[in-house]
C-alpha cells in the first residue's frame, strides 16, 4: 500500500513536472507591455481610444513578427486618472505582471505619482501626454531615471509659436500678453521671449496680467503703442477671446498667437470674428498628413475617429518602445533605460523621434499648428523646430 | 497711451460705480454689507443670456429692460427670503452680512450645479463698435454703458430727493426707528430699496456680459465695487460712483506701469486691497462718508 501510493505520487510529480517546464517557455516568448490608461471616468473617451492604438501598435508588430523574435503582450489596466488607483495599478504591473515598460499614465500628477514605484523596480514608463515640464526633472535639474514622455513639455510651445511667427509669418517684432498667476502662461511667455529674440526678432512688449482679470485694454494699448506684428497670448481660451475681442476693439491689427489653451470650440462662441485668422501650436491634429494611415486604419478597426492626442502618442510611444528592447537587446530595465535615452533620429508616425538624456523629453518634437479661420481650427502645417 | 489709459479706467470704473451704488443703497439704510449682491448681479447677466442666447432671440433694449426686472426681482426675494426675518427680530448687522455671504455662495454653486461652469458670450450691440479720438479707441458700448449708467445713477439721485419715497429712503438712513413710527411701512420700504439696488446689479450685470462674459464665478469682479464703495465712504451715493471711477482709473494706470522689468500690473490686487486697508485706517468713513453717531 504505502510501495503503491508512493509510486501514485511519483507519477503525479512527473505529470506535474512535465507541463511546467512546458509552459514557462511559452511565458517566456512574450515580452509583457503594462498600460497604465483611463478606461473610465472622466478621462475615459481620451483613454479608451489610446488603449485602442496601442492595441494597434502591438498587433501590428506581432504581425511582423514582434521583437528579438518574442511577441509582445499588452497588459492594460484602468487606473481612472487617479493618482492613488495609478499607484495601485503600478505596482500590480511592476510585481505580479512583471511587465518590462509601462505606457501611460496620460496625466502629469498621475504620472507624478507613480514615480516612486517604476523608479524602485526600474521599470520604464512613457508618460502620453503629461506636458508639465517637473514631470521627468526634479526640482534641482536631475533627471527623473525611470521616467520618459513622448510627447512635448508645455513651454515648448513658445519655441514653436515664437519659431512659426519669425519664419512662417515674417515677424520682426513681437509682443506677449501672459498670465503671471498661471505657470502654463509663464513659462510659455518666457521661452516665446527666448525663442523669438534668437530668430533675430525684437520683442516690443511684454505685458502681464492677474489670473480672473477680464480686461486688457490697458496692456493692450501699451502693447498697441510698440506696433509688433504678432501678439502672442499664451492663455485658455477664456482670455485669448477676451484679449482678441479687446486688441480688436483697440485697433490692433497684429496676428495673434497662442498655445493648446486655446483648442476649445467655444473659443469661436466666445471670441467672435475676433479671432479669425490667428493661429495656435497643438499637440496633434486629424488633418495631419503624417497620420492619415493611421486614423485610416484605426477607422476601419474601430469605426470612428481617435480622440486626439492621446492616441498618436501612445503609438508612438510603443514603436519607441519596440525600438528601445532591439538595441538593448533584451528587456533588462537598465539596459532599457539607456537605450531610451540614445534614442536618436526614430522614424514614428509623428515624424523622426529624438530623446535628450538630459531631460527624457523628445527634442524638436514636430507640433502642429491650426489657424481660427471661418469659425473653425483649420491644420495649417506640421512645424519642427530647429536647435 | 495717457488717454486711451485714462478711457479704459473711466469705463472699467462706471462698472464699478453702479455695483458700487447698490452696495451703498442697503448699506445706508440696513447698515450692512449685502455680499450676496455679487451673485444678483450674475444672476442678472445670466437672465439675458437666456432671453437673448438660450431660448428666444430678444433684441438688446427689451433684453435690458427684462434683465434690469429680473435681477431686481431676485434681490427683492433675497431680501424676503434670508434678511427680513432677520431684521424684525432687530439682529445685529453682523447676521445680516453673514447671511448674505451665505446667499451669495448658495446662489453661485446653484448656477454651477444647475448651468455648468460653461462660459458664454452676449451678442455685441454694435456692429462696429469703436470710433478714435485723438488717437485713442472708445468703444461704443463703453461709451452707452457709461452714459445711461451715469443717467440712471442721476434718475436715482433725483428720485431720492425729489420723491415721497426717495425721503422716507433718505430718513430712514438716518433713523429707521424714527421713520417706522411715523407711519412708514418699513418692509415696503426695505423692498423698494431692493428692488432699485437689484435693478442696478441686473444692468451691470449685462453690460458686464456683453463687454466681457457670462459665467457663475463672474460676480468675484464685486468685491472690487465694494472696495469702490468704501473709497467713496459706504453708504453715500455719490462716493460710490466717485469710488467707483477712481478705483478703475486707478487699476488701469496701476496695470500699464513698469519699474525696472517688474509689471505693476502683477500687484494690482495688492494696490486696489491695500489703498483700501490705508484707507479704513487713516480715514474710515471714506471719502464722502458721514460720521455715524451711536444710534440708540
Amino acid at each position: 500500500m504505502r510501495a503503491q501510493s508512493f509510486i501514485r505520487l511519483l507519477v503525479l510529480l512527473a505529470v506535474l513536472g512535465s507541463i511546467v517546464p512546458c509552459a514557462v517557455p511559452a511565458q517566456a516568448q512574450t515580452i509583457k507591455i503594462g498600460h497604465e490608461v483611463a478606461l473610465t471616468g472622466p478621462n475615459a473617451t481620451w483613454g479608451q481610444s489610446e488603449a485602442n492604438a496601442v492595441k494597434m501598435a502591438v498587433d501590428k508588430i506581432n504581425a511582423q513578427g514582434g521583437v528579438l523574435g518574442r511577441k509582445l503582450e499588452i497588459v492594460a489596466y484602468d487606473n481612472r486618472a487617479d493618482r492613488l488607483e495609478a499607484v495601485n495599478v503600478a505596482k500590480r504591473l511592476v510585481e505580479q505582471d512583471k511587465v518590462v515598460a509601462i505606457i501611460g499614465p496620460a496625466q502629469s500628477g498621475v504620472t507624478n505619482a507613480i514615480r516612486e514605484v517604476n523608479n524602485s523596480a526600474k521599470v520604464p514608463v512613457i508618460a502620453t501626454t503629461a506636458t508639465n515640464p517637473k514631470v521627468t526633472v526634479n526640482d534641482n535639474g536631475s533627471v527623473v531615471p525611470y521616467t520618459f514622455r513622448v510627447c512635448f513639455i508645455d513651454p515648448f510651445q513658445g519655441t514653436v509659436a515664437a519659431q512659426f511667427a519669425a519664419k512662417d509669418l515674417k515677424a520682426k517684432t513681437a509682443a506677449i500678453l501672459y498670465d503671471v498667476g498661471d505657470e502654463y502662461s509663464q513659462f510659455l511667455g518666457k521661452y516665446f521671449v527666448e525663442a523669438f529674440e534668437k530668430t533675430g526678432g525684437k520683442i516690443t512688449g511684454n505685458e502681464a496680467f492677474r489670473s480672473g482679470e477680464l480686461d486688457f485694454r490697458a496692456q493692450l494699448g501699451k502693447i498697441k503703442f510698440g506696433n509688433p506684428d504678432v501678439i502672442f497670448i499664451p492663455t485658455m481660451q477664456k482670455e485669448a477671446a477676451l484679449a482678441a475681442k479687446q486688441a480688436r476693439d483697440l485697433g490692433i491689427k497684429a496676428k495673434l498667437l497662442g498655445g493648446d489653451g486655446w483648442g476649445s470650440p467655444d473659443l469661436f462662441d466666445l471670441a467672435g470674428p475676433a479671432i479669425e485668422g490667428s493661429y495656435f501650436v497643438n499637440i496633434a491634429a486629424l488633418e495631419d498628413p503624417a497620420i492619415q494611415d493611421f486614423i485610416k486604419e484605426y477607422r476601419a478597426k474601430y469605426n470612428q475617429d481617435p480622440v486626439l492626442p492621446n492616441p498618436v502618442l501612445a503609438y508612438d510611444a510603443v514603436l519607441w518602445l519596440a525600438d528601445a528592447i532591439k538595441r538593448a537587446g533584451g528587456t533588462d530595465g537598465e539596459k532599457l533605460k539607456a537605450a531610451m535615452e540614445q534614442t536618436k533620429n526614430l522614424q514614428v508616425l509623428t515624424g523622426k523621434l529624438t530623446i535628450d538624456p538630459k531631460t527624457h523629453n523628445p527634442l524638436n518634437k514636430p507640433a502642429v499648428i491650426q489657424e481660427t479661420k471661418g469659425g473653425k481650427f483649420a491644420f495649417v502645417k506640421v512645424f519642427v523646430t530647429t536647435d | 497711451m495717457v488717454l486711451q489709459t485714462i478711457i479704459t479706467g473711466l469705463s472699467i470704473g462706471s462698472i464699478y460705480a453702479l455695483m458700487a451704488v447698490g452696495y451703498s443703497l442697503v448699506f445706508s439704510v440696513l447698515n450692512f454689507s449685502n455680499f450676496a449682491h455679487g451673485a444678483i448681479i450674475t444672476l442678472g447677466a445670466y437672465v439675458a443670456w437666456a432671453i437673448m442666447v438660450h431660448f428666444f432671440r430678444v433684441p438688446f433694449v427689451p433684453a435690458l429692460v427684462l434683465s434690469i426686472a429680473g435681477a431686481g426681482v431676485l434681490a427683492f426675494l433675497n431680501e424676503r427670503i434670508a434678511y427680513r426675518t432677520l431684521r424684525q427680530r432687530h439682529a445685529p448687522s453682523l447676521y445680516l452680512m453673514i447671511s448674505a455671504m451665505g446667499v451669495a455662495i448658495a446662489l453661485q454653486n446653484i448656477l454651477y450645479a444647475t448651468i455648468g461652469a460653461k462660459l458664454y458670450a452676449l451678442p455685441a450691440v454694435f456692429s462696429q463698435d469703436i470710433f478714435e479720438v485723438g488717437g485713442a479707441t472708445i468703444s461704443k458700448m463703453d461709451l452707452f454703458a457709461f452714459t445711461f449708467s451715469v443717467f440712471v445713477i442721476g434718475l436715482l439721485h433725483a428720485g431720492l430727493t425729489h420723491t415721497k419715497v426717495g425721503t422716507a429712503i433718505r430718513a430712514a438712513s438716518h433713523d429707521m426707528e424714527m421713520v417706522s413710527v411715523l407711519g412708514i411701512n418699513l418692509d415696503v420700504l426695505v423692498a423698494v430699496l431692493f428692488l432699485i439696488a437689484g435693478g442696478l446689479g441686473g444692468m451691470a450685470g449685462v453690460f458686464m456680459g456683453i463687454k466681457y462674459m457670462v459665467y457663475p464665478s463672474m460676480g468675484w469682479i464685486t468685491n472690487k465695487a465694494y472696495i469702490g464703495a468704501v473709497i467713496g465712504g459706504l453708504g453715500s451715493l455719490p462716493g460710490a460712483v466717485v469710488g467707483g471711477l477712481l478705483l478703475g482709473l486707478l487699476e488701469a494706470g496701476v496695470s500699464v506701469t513698469t519699474i525696472g522689468s517688474v509689471h505693476l500690473s502683477t500687484y494690482r490686487d495688492v494696490f486696489s486691497f491695500g489703498i483700501l486697508a490705508i484707507l479704513l485706517i487713516v480715514r474710515p468713513t471714506g471719502l464722502f462718508g458721514r460720521v455715524f453717531e451711536e444710534k440708540l
